[in-house]
């Protein structure tokens, strides 16, 4: 007993002499994973941006990195206060399951970062029967419909054989196995891929601009906290962030997206690479027009679409505007009281004006 | 205080309250949290109400598998059709035949095990090995497994082979190691051959000891099973946890996990009831 005692006794201790300062800012926490559009939140919290326009607004922003599956995880069960995850994961995940969800940044999209592949010259017209390898239920499994879509060969899509494969391994499983026609993934892997001998691109994301769109979205409980430390995250988050955007472009961006890369244990080759294919929003100004833009509603309503035909909405969700969306300009797609995403583009537009 | 008294004795009705208790706090403190969650946020995904598990259980056990909804799809067909197309019976076949495989596998592993422990040529051949071989962690090396045998069902056996068969191969060995050398030679003077003498003097001994050393092992095979289903799949109980995963439908995941639970538990005890059958000289737990 008296050793537990001291012990708490010395934790408390401990804990109050190193943790003054965290007592009485209020602290958020962003969480975020290895990927070409959300790699410069490793530059951010590693070269103090963050720190910088954490202090400048009286919080404290913690970085923390995860798994993809993870973080969304984590955002969901209300452990992080901010995210970053794609448009079509926002909705799926933490809208479809209740929790209000806005999104603050749109960092970029994917502009051919996403491929499907095939080996021995099969074409989109001659995949049905075969095998393909992807990650079921995500961007690529969306990818690739639209692919068949688009060349005409919607009715076969169930005569293909999705063989779910887990990203750590889906290369060597794609380049062991003959027998798997197809794959489909994302850079880097998708780079590695396309080394391989007899694989062909069929088709990627750059056939279907500003579809799979990379945000950072925060919790809207959070966001309106009554104190407005919400608002001041937020903006500061999105200070942080054009910061980086605008070191990454600046004169002397290699240095910085070598620090960059190294998020991913990468290196500045391969990463610039990534960013060739990937449709960055360095100012303000860029990514307002794409958010704004009547575009997005239409590419929104083909993800929404794909999320609900495949039960990734939830099991209660009698239609797709049981999830609603609303849009920077107000109007709402979906069921105006439940509305779960939102776009919001006032810390953005601050940025652009140069006003956080 | 009865609890720290070596001699105590419950009584019966003590001993049924108290074992049960820890599931009862359990089952209440899940409840407890669901139901805050709930009432924060009605649509909670993370962890369902009962009323949605449920749901979620009984639409996996008797709703036709998405993938053919247009073959069966009839709501009033009868139970049993309507299970036999459901995607919890489509998930558990699949899995099931390779968990049968990758236990099979195990009882030739027990076979090579007392080969090596009494007959010293086979031993010095693979003893050394196969101590290598146990501590080689069978996921780490998963891209050389695919090439070896591909991503399809023999990827996934063998990953429970590579996996599983060491410790139950070198149990096997300690445990012919443990047959006292009296038997043998008395065998050898009753007129026995070298094969009599394994298979009809030590085997039979160690046979439910091995049983029991396989039925340990029973949670490992799971384990992999379920690992290689995680990594590439289109099938099987893991398939299915993982693609809910990314919808975070726990309501159908907890609901899986303790019917896996049950299956496995299912086996353990067919497995501990045969060893009781075929020895019941056999007294060990």
């Amino acid at each position: 007993m008296a050793v537990a005692l001291r012990l708490l006794l010395s934790l408390v201790l401990v804990t109050g002499l190193t943790l003054p300062a965290f007592a009485q800012k209020p602290s958020f926490t962003v969480g975020w994973s290895v990927y070409v559009g959300w790699n410069p939140y490793y530059y951010m919290a590693k070269s103090g941006i963050l720190r910088k326009w954490a202090d400048k607004y009286g919080i404290a922003i913690k970085a923390q990195r995860f798994d993809y599956a993870a973080s969304i995880d984590a955002f969901v069960a209300g452990n992080v206060d901010a995210c970053v995850m794609t448009n079509m994961e926002a909705l799926d995940l933490p809208a479809a399951s209740g929790i209000d969800t806005t999104a603050v940044i749109v960092g970029d999209y994917s502009n051919g970062n996403d491929v499907v592949f095939a080996r021995n010259g099969a074409t989109f017209k001659t995949l049905a029967g075969k095998r393909v390898l992807l990650v079921q239920k995500t961007v690529s499994e969306y990818l690739f419909e639209r692919g068949m879509v688009l060349n005409g060969m919607e009715s076969q899509l169930k005569q293909v054989k999705l063989v779910n494969t887990s990203d750590s391994d889906i290369v060597t499983a794609y380049m062991s196995d003959a027998s798997a026609t197809g794959v489909v993934t994302w850079k880097p892997l998708a780079s590695q891929v396309a080394k391989m001998k007899g694989v062909t691109s069929l088709f990627s994301s750059s056939q279907v601009p500003g579809e799979i769109l990379d945000l950072a979205v925060v919790r809207t409980d959070v966001l309106n906290r009554a104190d407005g430390s919400g608002q001041k995250f937020a903006k500061a988050l999105t200070g942080a962030w054009y910061e980086t955007m605008a070191q990454m472009s600046g004169p002397n961006a290699d240095k910085v997206l070598t620090v960059v890369a190294e998020a991913g244990q990468d290196t500045l080759a391969s990463y610039k690479e990534q960013l060739a294919t990937t449709k960055l929003f360095y100012k303000p100004a860029e990514a307002l027009e794409m958010t704004r833009s009547a575009g997005l509603k239409e590419k929104m309503a083909l993800v929404r679409q794909f999320c609900f035909k495949h039960g990734l909405l939830g099991k209660n969700v009698a239609s797709p505007d049981d999830v609603a969306i609303r849009y920077a300009d107000g109007t709402v797609q979906g069921k105006k009281e439940r509305v779960r995403l939102r776009f919001e583009t006032s810390y953005m537009q601050l940025a652009g004006e140069g006003k956080l | 205080m009865s609890f720290f008294r070596i001699n105590a004795v419950p009584n019966r009705t003590t001993a049924l309250a108290l074992s049960w208790s820890l599931f009862v706090a359990g089952t209440a403190l899940y409840f407890w949290t669901s139901h805050q969650r709930h009432v924060e946020n009605p649509e909670d995904r993370v962890v369902p109400s009962l009323s949605q598990m449920v749901k979620g259980m009984s639409d996996a056990a008797l709703k036709p598998d998405e993938a053919d909804e247009q073959e069966a799809g009839a709501e009033n067909a009868p139970l049993w059709q309507r299970v036999h197309s459901s995607m919890l019976w489509k998930d558990t076949l699949a899995s099931g035949k390779r968990f049968l495989w990758g236990l099979g596998l195990l009882f030739p592993a027990a076979i090579i095990g007392m080969h090596m422990a009494l007959f010293p040529y086979v031993g010095t051949v693979f003893l050394r090995f196969i101590l290598f071989f146990d501590k080689i962690i069978a996921l780490s090396v998963l891209p050389i497994l695919f090439i070896a045998f591909g991503i399809d069902e023999l990827s996934k056996i063998m990953l429970i082979v590579i996996g599983v068969t060491p410790t139950v191969i070198l149990d096997a060995f300690n445990l012919t190691k443990g047959v006292p050398p009296e038997q043998i030679v008395k065998g050898f003077t009753l007129g026995a051959g070298d094969f009599t003498v394994a298979y009809m003097v030590v085997l039979r001994q160690i046979w439910p000891r091995v049983l029991n050393s396989i039925r340990l092992n029973l949670k490992p095979v799971a384990l992999f099973l379920f690992s290689g289903e995680m990594i590439a799949s289109t099938d099987g109980l893991a398939y299915r946890i993982a693609l809910l995963r990314r919808n975070l439908s726990m309501d159908v995941i907890i609901p899986y996990v303790l019917w896996v639970a049950l299956l496995l538990f299912l086996v353990d005890f067919g497995m501990r009831l045969l060893n009781k059958r075929l020895h019941p000289w056999f007294r060990e737990a």
